[in-house]
């Protein structure tokens, strides 16, 4: 036998081989790695004694059926032979009653299409509550957006309300304080601005015109004086007139005189008359004088007074003509502002009306919000509708899948069995408010959030 | 002056209209929604209606149906101011009795254009 022999030879050469390594190994390398290298080597021939040991039942094997299928008819070999039949019948019988493969792959298949139809509904019934959510987390959204959009389009029609309706009231202030200063008089006394730059020039300019009508009086006062002066030299004349006719009368006198003596006693009463003619003469010497006198008086006091009535005409005109140019200015720079305060208030209403239009243009823009919020609005509908189909979807796969799936407890416990109503327009958006809010806040709120 | 009722649900869409006619010189009152109007227009005399179609309780067409129903409003002047501008709606609102119909967004200017001439 020679593989026997080739085991034997194996079993030797092995042996010896183990031994040598080991003896080798112990004097030249450490325990631990001599442990482990002899562990593999002890494998090694434990796979190789195996594999040996197989080989050689198999030769034992086909030497025991050779004799059987050709070798002589002795009872020994008989009575094995119906043991062999009887072993071959049974095998037979039990593969009669395995089924065709052709049953068995068609079952597999369906198997195989049970297992992936159970799979697809699982995930169906998955996208269909996840996309139910989706829609409800859509609608509170949505509705949270309506909100928000409504208050600030409140908010901001009112301020704009107010911003006009504070506009117009600027305007009609602005409008009720021209009047004040271009309307008209009542009863003489100045109820504006303009009434009262009118009053007063009239009552300047009559006060100036008396003023010139004085000092043009005193002119002509003054030129009376001149004849008035005038006169009383003459009278002066007169006067040296009347002392010569004295002074002839007295020579006259005295040449009487004389003719009364020569006569003697005769001429005594003629005598006393020519005393009593230069007596007369001289009276009138002394009226002379005193007439002189009184004149000379009247001189002077006529020379003072002519001088202060010119220098009083003078001094008048020229200071009523300058109070009147004065007050001319003054009534010129009134009106030029009462013109531009005009002007000014003119401009105030040309503003007043832009605005109006400015908030007209707002009032258009800002209807933006309700016919988004219509939008919007219109979207939660067909948005529910898609829920409510979902959900029913959902529930009727379920039913049908009660049988084929019957291991999915949290699923159909999930789902109530009820549709599902919109939910509550209160709570609906509190959360994405509040998410809002600490973001990014509307109007009045703080846009930071400290924590 | 004549009293005008603004029906909408929308606060602000009020509030614009109640601004833009009252400083047109007209006064008015606010409703919001068509069951809110009905009971207005039946406590007090309104001369001219300015209804959304849209709205809670009762919409813009039945609100106008109702009043056409009641003998003083049987000639009032109605308007509606809609977002809605198909033909179809417009339709309806014609033949519930609707005076005129006006597509938002309004302009304030031609709205007190429109109800200085349908208040005559």
């Amino acid at each position: 036998m020679i593989p026997a022999s080739l085991a034997t030879r194996w079993w030797a050469w092995a042996a010896a081989a183990c031994v040598g390594s080991w003896a080798w190994t112990l004097s030249h390398v450490p325990t631990v790695v001599a442990v482990g290298s002899g562990c593999a080597t002890l494998i090694a021939v434990v796979l190789l004694l195996g594999h040996g040991l197989k080989r050689y039942r198999a030769q034992q094997a086909s030497a025991a059926l050779a004799p059987a299928s050709g070798g002589a008819p002795d009872a020994a070999a008989t009575a094995e032979e119906d043991e062999i039949a009887a072993l071959l019948r049974e095998t037979n019988k039990e593969i009669g009653e395995i089924p065709p493969v052709d049953e068995i792959l068609q079952s597999m298949e369906a198997d195989n299409h049970r297992r992936r139809l159970e799979d697809l509904l699982r995930r169906w019934v998955d996208v269909a509550h996840r996309y139910s959510e989706a829609a409800l987390v859509l609608r509170k959204e949505i509705h949270a957006v309506v909100q928000h959009t409504e208050q600030a389009a409140n908010t901001i029609s009112s301020s704009f309300q107010a911003v006009i309706n504070k506009a117009t009231l600027q305007a009609r202030e602005a409008m009720e304080l021209l009047e004040g200063t271009q309307g008209g008089a009542g009863d003489g006394a100045p109820q504006s601005l303009t009434d009262f730059i009118r009053v007063s020039d009239e009552r300047l300019t009559k006060m100036a015109d008396e003023v010139v009508r004085v000092a043009d009086l005193s002119v002509q006062m003054v030129k009376e004086l001149d004849g008035v002066q005038s006169r009383t030299q003459a009278i002066d004349g007169f006067l040296l007139d009347v002392e010569k006719l004295a002074d002839q009368t007295s020579l006259l006198a005295l040449n009487a005189d004389i003719e009364a003596a020569r006569v003697g006693e005769h001429g005594r009463g003629f005598s006393v008359v020519a005393q009593e003619i230069r007596r007369l003469s001289q009276r009138s010497h002394e009226f002379s004088d005193r007439i002189r006198q009184h004149l000379k008086a009247v001189k002077v006091g006529l020379h003072k007074t002519y001088g202060d009535m010119r220098n009083l005409s003078a001094a008048d005109m020229e200071h009523a003509l300058k109070i009147k140019q004065e007050v001319l200015e003054l009534t010129r720079s009134l009106e030029t502002k009462n013109r531009e305060v005009a002007e000014t208030v003119s401009r105030i209403n040309t503003i007043s009306r832009e605005i109006a239009q400015d908030v007209h243009n707002v009032v258009v823009s800002l209807q933006f919000h309700d016919i988004t919020s219509q939008k919007l609005k219109a979207m939660l509908e067909p948005m529910d509708e898609l829920r409510r189909t979902l959900f029913h979807l959902m529930q009727e796969t379920m039913a049908v899948g009660k049988n084929l799936l019957p291991t999915r407890p949290a699923e159909g416990a999930e789902t109530t069995t009820a549709a599902p109503a919109p939910p509550a327009e209160d709570d609906a958006g509190d959360s994405v408010i509040r998410k809002l809010r600490a973001v990014g806040a509307p109007v009045s709120g703080p846009s930071v959030e400290l924590f | 002056m004549p009293t005008i009722m603004t029906v909408d649900d929308t606060a602000s869409m009020r509030q614009m209209i109640s601004f833009t006619l009252g400083s047109a010189g007209y006064e008015v009152i606010e409703a919001a929604d068509g069951a809110e109007a009905l009971k207005l227009a039946q406590d007090r005399k309104v001369d001219l209606v300015i209804a959304d179609v849209n709205m809670p309780n009762m919409d813009g067409i039945a609100l106008v149906k109702s009043l056409r129903a009641m003998e003083q409003y049987k000639f009032t002047p109605i308007l509606m101011l809609t977002t809605e501008s198909q033909a179809d709606k417009r339709d309806q609102g014609r033949s519930a009795g609707a005076t005129g119909w006006i597509v938002k967004p309004f302009n304030p200017e031609q709205l007190v254009e429109v109800v200085r001439k349908v208040l005559g």
